[in-house]
């Protein structure tokens, strides 16, 4: 109705604040922990941890990832579902290498331990693709 | 009596000269020896000489190495590092394509530990425990800790349940100082 009295600012403002809050509630922190144990050669264990962060994250954003979202803001499923992209990604971040290695009597056993310590990400979800940034 | 003892004399003498004339053989050959091992000797003293010069060319060339190792970290240069890593497969895979990714996890693990070492160096501890005059045990630790970032896979082989991977990174002098 005030609209057609000519109030035209009001209605934007409206609208303004309701694509606001849309893009700022679908943006969220999360954090995020990578391990993976090799012993002998082989695959041993592997594990990642996702949440959501309790408490504000601070840091640059550094360069970003980008995902095709299909998962209505759920990282951890967006994250299964391009695991391959998203560990890759965690490669080029950096990741810490522990390699322990045991030769007793001419018999060698070793382990590699590689580790992205718990890092805080940015992930923003947008109805296409999700921008996940890391901040450090 | 007279005749007998003349007889015997002749006797020694003769055996004397006899002995002089078997002997002179034998010093000959001796000679003939140790002219041999002193050429013996001789050659070998070359070798070893020859040897000597080797290893200061290669002790030289080996300072010259480690001068340019250090020259490449300064500033406004890279060093290219290059790494094959090797991962097997576990035994229980449901698919050739998991035996696949799994192969490839391990082979980058092994991979990045070849780019730490190259970088920061490995800690080696040995141990061996003798009793007796036996060795019971001989032990050799090895351990690596670093934190790599910015490598890329080259290439990627699958044969026979070994995975290949090869890897590269470039380090700057800008990575060292933050």
């Amino acid at each position: 109705m005030r609209s057609r009295d000519g109030n035209d600012n009001l209605s934007l403002r409206l609208c303004s604040i309701i694509l606001f809050f849309s893009l700022t509630l679908n943006a969220g922190e999360y954090l995020v922990s990578y391990k993976y144990i090799v012993k002998d050669a082989i695959l041993y264990n592997e594990t990642m941890n996702i949440s959501h962060a309790m408490k504000e994250c601070y840091g640059t954003p550094q360069k970003e990832l980008i995902l095709e979202n299909t998962s209505n803001g759920n990282l951890k499923k967006l994250i299964s579902k391009n695991s391959e992209e998203f560990i890759e990604y965690i490669h080029k971040l950096g990741l810490n290498v522990e390699h322990n290695e045991i030769t007793s009597n001419l018999q060698n056993s070793s382990t590699t331990i590689l580790t992205l310590k718990t890092t805080c990400f940015k992930v923003d979800f947008n109805d296409n693709f999700a921008r996940i940034t890391p901040l450090k | 009596m007279k005749y007998s003892m003349l007889l015997i004399a002749l006797l020694s003498v003769s055996s004397l000269i006899g002995a002089e004339h078997i002997h002179s053989p034998d010093t000959q050959a001796m000679k003939h020896i140790i002219e041999k091992t002193n050429a013996q000797l001789a050659h070998a003293h070359a070798q070893t000489a020859e040897a000597r010069a080797e290893t200061r060319k290669a002790q030289a060339h080996l300072a010259k190495a480690n001068a340019t190792a250090e020259q490449i970290l300064k500033e406004n240069k890279t060093i290219h590092i290059s790494v094959v890593g090797q991962g097997v497969a576990p035994m229980n895979t449901s698919s050739p394509a998991q035996a696949y990714a799994l192969a490839k996890r391990a082979a980058i693990a092994d991979a990045y530990r070849a780019i730490a070492e190259k970088v920061k160096g490995v800690r080696i501890d040995g141990q061996d425990l003798i009793k007796n005059m036996m060795v019971k045990r001989s032990t050799i630790r090895t351990s690596v800790k670093a934190m790599v970032r910015n490598a890329n896979i080259v290439e990627t082989t699958f044969k026979e349940g070994l995975c290949e991977v090869e890897m590269e990174m470039i380090i700057s002098h800008s990575d060292f100082v933050r």
